[in-house]
């Protein structure tokens, strides 16, 4: 049953082809219902199969394909849009779709933080350097794009490559009994989990005075009442404090990187070679001249010298 | 033949896959450096797409816990990154990652 995975993936990497930037003549909206037509039969090939079912509400079914196909269909458009700016705006949109999936998931810290982190924090920093660094225009006109916004690079080889291995991927995942799902609830196993956590944890109110019977009941109150921020704070800090450290390190380090690289003094001979490459645009590597540590140029400069 | 309504883990880790591989693609063909970046964002979020949904259906937090280490190294590459790109822009005025070929030699 394989197939059905290797038709939709060829499907596609064709219509990924069809939609990618370049000059002249672009079959996008073919390109775009080619796509969908190729989810869209996944979908269903994929429904059709006899994989184990996982217990989840159906009723959340809707929501996985609307979520998804916007994710999707959206990252689609950050790679093939020739604006950066617009490419961000798209990201913004596959990182507001995943947070969807992750509250279906119910993961719901995680769907929060999601858009906390990459939708405000991380988008942010991303627009603030397309700006600073890109050419702004009417998003109506094409000439301002920069030449290497327009043209991918060897988009054959890429999406060859990318699709081959998203064909290895779906039929490793496609593959009844390789992902063999458990039965239960988050509730269930967090209650298991929780319970030497809740015993220590020091009471709200003074039960113990009312006997044990009172002791259990505000327990059990007290293990309902674990949200997810809660679980996850648990294993995060019982099963993972290397992790924790070395996080830490790692927010440091770049931290410093960072400032450090922002304080960076560009070289003065840098910005004299720039001026020719300015003012012609796009052909700034062939306007590029040798620095002094060249060793072609050095070379032209000894035997100057040495006549 | 199992109904339409059917969710199985399968699902979402078509859709992590489809991310991962899109932006892979998206890293190999576009010549912006500060796109390439976004596309290494996107490749995260297929890969956390898929630990959440690894994580619903094991019924074990600890993929919700990668969660958080991936969007810490996500957090530090973007700062990184972005430092540097605007370094090189600085220099040669351009974003395309062609400019820099000269440094492969």
């Amino acid at each position: 049953m394989t197939w059905a995975l290797y038709i939709a993936s060829v499907v596609g990497a064709v219509s990924l082809y069809l939609m990618m930037p370049r000059q002249g003549f672009n079959p996008r909206a073919f390109g775009a219902l080619l796509g969908a037509m190729s989810l869209g039969g996944l979908w269903i090939w994929l429904a059709a199969t006899a994989l184990p079912n996982t217990g989840l509400p159906s009723g959340a079914l809707p929501y996985y394909y609307i979520f998804s196909a916007l994710a999707i269909g959206s990252a689609v458009r950050v790679i093939t849009h020739p604006r950066p700016v617009y490419s961000a705006l798209w990201f913004v949109l596959v990182v507001l779709a995943s947070a969807g999936l992750f509250l279906l998931l119910t993961a719901s810290f995680m769907a929060v933080a999601m858009v906390i982190i990459y939708g405000g924090a991380i988008l942010v920093t991303y627009m603030f350097v397309i700006m600073l660094a890109a050419q702004t225009g009417d998003a109506a006109d094409q000439a301002d794009v920069a030449d290497y916004d327009r043209v991918a690079r060897e988009p054959v080889a890429a999406i060859a490559a990318g699709f081959v291995l998203l064909a290895v991927l779906l039929t490793v995942s496609f593959t009844p009994g390789l992902t063999a799902p458990q039965p239960g609830t988050f509730e269930s196993q967090e209650q298991a989990l929780l319970s030497d956590v809740l015993v220590e944890r020091p009471a709200m109110e003074l039960t113990a005075l009312a006997g044990p019977a009172a002791e259990e009941a505000a327990q059990a109150q007290r293990a309902a009442s674990v949200d997810n921020v809660e679980f996850i704070g648990v294993d995060l800090f019982r099963s993972h404090p290397l992790g924790i450290e070395l996080a830490g390190v790692i927010l440091l380090v770049s931290l410093v990187g960072a400032v450090v690289i922002a304080r960076m003094r560009v070289p003065e001979e840098a910005d004299q070679t720039l001026a020719p490459a300015e003012a012609s645009g796009a052909s700034v590597r062939m306007s590029y001249e040798p620095g002094p540590h060249d060793p072609s140029a050095q070379g032209q400069s000894g035997g100057r010298v040495g006549v | 033949m199992a109904p339409l309504d059917d969710f199985t883990l399968a699902h979402f880790l078509l859709t992590g896959a489809v991310l991962f591989v899109l932006g892979m693609i998206g890293f190999l063909t576009r010549r912006n450096l500060i796109v390439m970046f976004l596309c290494t964002e996107m490749m995260f979020q297929g890969v956390a797409v898929s630990l959440a949904a690894f994580s619903r259906f094991y019924l074990h937090v600890t993929g919700q816990t990668f969660i958080i280490f991936v969007l810490t190294i996500a957090a530090a590459e973007a700062a990184l990154a972005l430092g540097l790109v605007v370094l090189l822009f600085r220099r040669k005025r351009t974003l395309d990652a062609d400019a820099w070929s000269s440094m492969s030699g």
